[in-house]
């Protein structure tokens, strides 16, 4: 069987060259003997320590700025003493929760493309759930509930008709339907309430009908004066980050870029499992963090709605 | 050069000074001499056991420190230079607190290694890493109080035995093993008078000894009714049966070129004679290093307690001090090799080049002189910024180091030599450990014995040995390494074919651009 050079099973390679590379890399830690050219980088002859502090990305280096101690400084920093006595030791160990790496070695701080904790901007959250079925883990549960909001459900001559959203294609309506659940008992029916609504969702609206597709099932052309527009609302957005394997599938499958992978590696411990089910609040990312996702989500929506609102104008016009 | 440190004369005169005070002022006066005979050995043992215990701590820093190195990730380094430097700028003082002022020294001395090993640095990075965070005093032990922790946490820990465990077997296993390891360091001389026994046979007594700890670690694999263990123990006994072997000729070659089966009689005859064995019996040293290595089980012939397969191997159903105690046998043992080879191999407990040294400073009352003299020197310069001038102080030094810690010392280097295998090497299968033994190392052990009789009968003519033959013997071993080094497969270069069955049937080209070619 032929063999990679390396791989052939003599002396030379199972012996001299794996001792001589465990020596080298013994040898380099210590102060001046391992600076000296025999224990150089392979094809350099920079010492292997001891080289110009670069940082690992640009993120990292746009984060720390031009004006960081560690800019232009040599990578030396556990390797030297007092240059008198040089082979004292001194402490390497960050002692982690009350010291931070990043703090000390800015240029081996998390990647900005690690895959860390889960961060959501519920600002620009629509709750299509998109993350939900894409986690192989089943670890995201999200709740929703389609409601109608109060505002839609005013009538001709209230105070504040017409301050609500618009009946719109794509988006859900909801009809009042005939069931009565005023002796609906809270206390001993071990049920949810009846709605008071079937929704749907709006396939087209042409004049004064609207073809809706119930949820319930069939397809239906009604007046649109019967519909009230509805919206899909976020009841609780839970992560059970005990159970995450922090692939990235859910940010990847978020449409509106409102799901994240931060690079923070901490905060998520807890001495229970129920410490780690993070509620939306513990998974928010403020906005002023990611500040530019926000801005750009918001314009998107901003002229889509500027459009509609031109067409409806347009519309009533004609 | 002389031995100073005559320890076994010092107690004997004490003891016989003790023993003429007491027993010999009473009629039981005719037994003055068994009493401080018994007072003497009980001291000599005491302090060899007391040595080896405290010294074996030196085996666990560099089984640390060294691996840490070789893997480039050192971890805490901290904790027993906290005791002097302080962190984020607030500098110990618990000396201040000492009465009547004994603690000024300690505060000189603190000053003194701040000042020259503080957190001060040129490096500005340096600086901010080293200036920490004060976090409390706990932070500020020292790391080897941790193996006091872990003692106390097997002490307490509970003492299962499984169910179906042959539980006679299964409680006596570890004794032996303990016992057996223990019993070793009777016979390993620290110095020619620092030894708890001494035969005639010593060298008998010892590898006899060493060879009963693999009956315990097969009754333990067995008796555990574990099939981990019994692999563990089924593998342990073949491979210490097949390298058993080759030490036990090995060490035959040593005894036969020494003319003695007396361990201090082999170390001295080095002495005497001029000529390490190891320069006389390369092949040889070679040989005592890998059938010690198996024989202790390390890396890379530590197939008997294989972690990734055999969860702990033959111990895997021990638990709390019993286990603790093994673990630390295995140490023992460890120790015992390194300390054996140093004495067999490396000169014992002769300086090296001694006498070039105390051809230079041959007079005794010189070196005392030159110790005062050394020390005003190593005052300046520490102080100065010349270290330069230090440079004679360890020459003063080194004449008076004791002969024992010139055995410590070969005997740290050859541990941290086999750390530095066991970082390097690959665990070996079974069957090619085997193999090894029995057909390289077995035949390999009579050519060194072969040579150990051409030596002793054709070259040695009573005293010292004529320095041309070691010398052409380590010329030869060394060519005869760098052959093997060399050795390089230059077809398999040349094709440059990849390892195993890993092609397509259909290769396709390597990259988009293949084409073009």
């Amino acid at each position: 069987m032929p063999f990679h050079p390396h791989a052939q099973p003599n002396f030379r390679n199972m012996v001299i060259r794996p001792m001589w590379m465990a020596l080298k890399a013994a040898l380099r830690t210590i102060p001046y003997v391992g600076s000296h050219k025999l224990l150089a980088a392979h094809g350099t002859s920079a010492p292997y320590h001891a080289q110009e502090a670069q940082m690992i990305d640009e993120g990292t280096a746009a984060r720390i700025g031009e004006d960081h101690p560690s800019v232009g400084k040599r990578y030396a920093v556990d390797r030297e003493t007092s240059s008198l006595v040089p082979y004292l030791e001194r402490p390497v160990t960050v002692m982690y929760p009350y010291e931070r790496l990043e703090d000390l070695e800015p240029w081996l701080f998390v990647p900005g493309n690690y895959n860390g904790r889960i961060g959501v901007i519920w600002e620009t959250c629509t709750a299509c759930k998109a993350c939900v079925k894409a986690c192989p883990n089943s670890c995201l549960h999200m709740e929703t509930e389609t409601r109608v909001n109060v505002l839609d459900t005013t009538e001709e001559g209230d105070e504040w008709h017409g301050m609500g959203t618009e009946l719109e294609v794509g988006g859900m309506a909801a009809r009042r339907n005939e069931v009565d659940n005023s002796d609906h008992n809270l206390i001993l029916d071990h049920s949810a309430v009846p709605q008071e609504y079937d929704f749907g969702s709006v396939i087209d609206i042409t004049g004064e009908t609207a073809t809706v597709r119930w949820d319930g099932g069939g397809m239906e052309e009604v007046p649109a004066a019967d519909l009230a527009p509805a919206e899909v609302d976020i009841m609780s957005g839970r992560i059970d980050i005990g159970r995450c394997m922090f692939c990235g599938l859910c940010m990847e499958a978020c449409p509106f870029e409102s799901f994240f992978m931060t690079n923070e590696y901490d905060g998520m411990s807890g001495y229970s499992r129920e410490d780690l089910w993070y509620e939306a609040d513990r998974t928010r990312v403020l906005p002023s963090v990611h500040q530019e996702r926000v801005d750009a989500e918001l314009v998107k929506r901003a002229e889509k709605e500027l459009k509609k609102r031109e067409r409806a104008k347009a519309r009533a016009e004609a | 050069m002389e031995d100073w440190v005559v320890f076994r004369t010092w107690v004997g005169d004490l003891t016989q000074m003790i023993a003429e005070a007491t027993v010999g002022q009473t009629r039981f006066h005719e037994y003055s001499d068994g009493v401080a005979s018994v007072m003497t050995e009980s001291i000599m043992a005491v302090t060899v056991f007391a040595t080896i215990m405290g010294t074996i701590l030196a085996l666990l820093w560099i089984e640390r420190k060294f691996f840490a190195r070789i893997m480039d990730r050192r971890g805490a380094t901290m904790a027993l230079r906290s005791l002097w430097v302080g962190e984020g700028g607030q500098h110990a003082d618990w000396y201040d607190d000492l009465p009547f002022g004994t603690g000024k020294p300690i505060r000189w001395l603190n000053n003194l290694l701040n000042e020259k090993a503080g957190n001060a640095s040129d490096y500005e990075t340096v600086h901010r890493t080293k200036d920490r965070g004060y976090h409390g005093v706990w932070w500020l032990l020292p790391g080897m109080i941790q193996n006091v922790a872990d003692g106390m946490k097997f002490m307490t820990k509970e003492w299962m035995v499984p169910a179906k465990a042959d539980k006679f077997i299964f409680e006596v296993a570890p004794f032996i093993i303990i016992t057996s390891t223990v019993m070793i360091f009777a016979f390993i001389p620290l110095s020619s008078n620092i030894y708890s026994a001494n035969p005639e046979l010593s060298l008998l007594f010892m590898m006899a000894i060493f060879g009963i700890a693999p009956f315990g670690v097969f009754f333990a694999g067995w008796s555990s009714n574990n099939k981990y263990t019994l692999l563990g123990g089924i593998r342990s006994a073949a491979q210490l049966t097949a390298y058993e072997i080759p030490l036990l000729v090995t060490i035959l070659s040593l005894a036969v070129i020494s003319g003695s089966l007396n361990i201090i009689e082999i170390a001295e005859f080095q002495i005497t004679s001029g000529v390490w064995n190891i320069f006389l019996l390369p092949l040889g040293a070679a040989l005592f290093l890998i059938t010690m290595v198996a024989e202790v089980e390390r890396i890379p012939f530590d197939m008997p307690e294989a972690e990734a397969e055999l969860v702990e191997g033959w111990w895997t159903e021990y638990g709390g001090m019993r286990w603790g105690l093994m673990f630390a046998s295995e140490y023992l043992r460890c120790y015992a090799a390194c300390l054996l080879f140093a004495i067999f191999f490396l000169g014992a407990w002769e300086m090296p080049f001694g006498d070039t040294i105390t051809g230079i400073i041959p007079n005794q009352d010189l070196i005392l002189g030159a110790i005062g003299v050394g020390l005003i020197g190593l005052a300046i310069g520490l102080r100065s910024e010349f270290p330069v001038l230090l440079a004679p102080v360890p020459l003063v030094f080194i004449s008076v180091i004791p002969p024992t810690a010139w055995l410590l010392f070969k005997a740290w280097f050859m541990f941290a030599i086999f750390v530095w295998i066991r970082a390097s090497l690959h665990r070996i299968r079974s069957d090619q450990i085997l193999e090894f033994g029995w057909r390289w190392l077995l035949p390999l052990s009579l050519v060194n014995l072969a040579i150990a009789f051409w030596l002793r009968l054709s070259i040695w003519q009573g005293g010292e040995w004529p320095l041309l033959i070691p010398g052409l013997i380590t010329a030869i071993a060394l060519i005869l390494f760098i052959i093997l080094g060399m050795d390089e497969d230059k077809s398999a270069m040349e094709g440059r074919t990849r390892p195993y069955s890993v092609y397509t049937k259909s290769k396709g080209p390597a990259s988009p651009r293949s084409h073009d070619r």
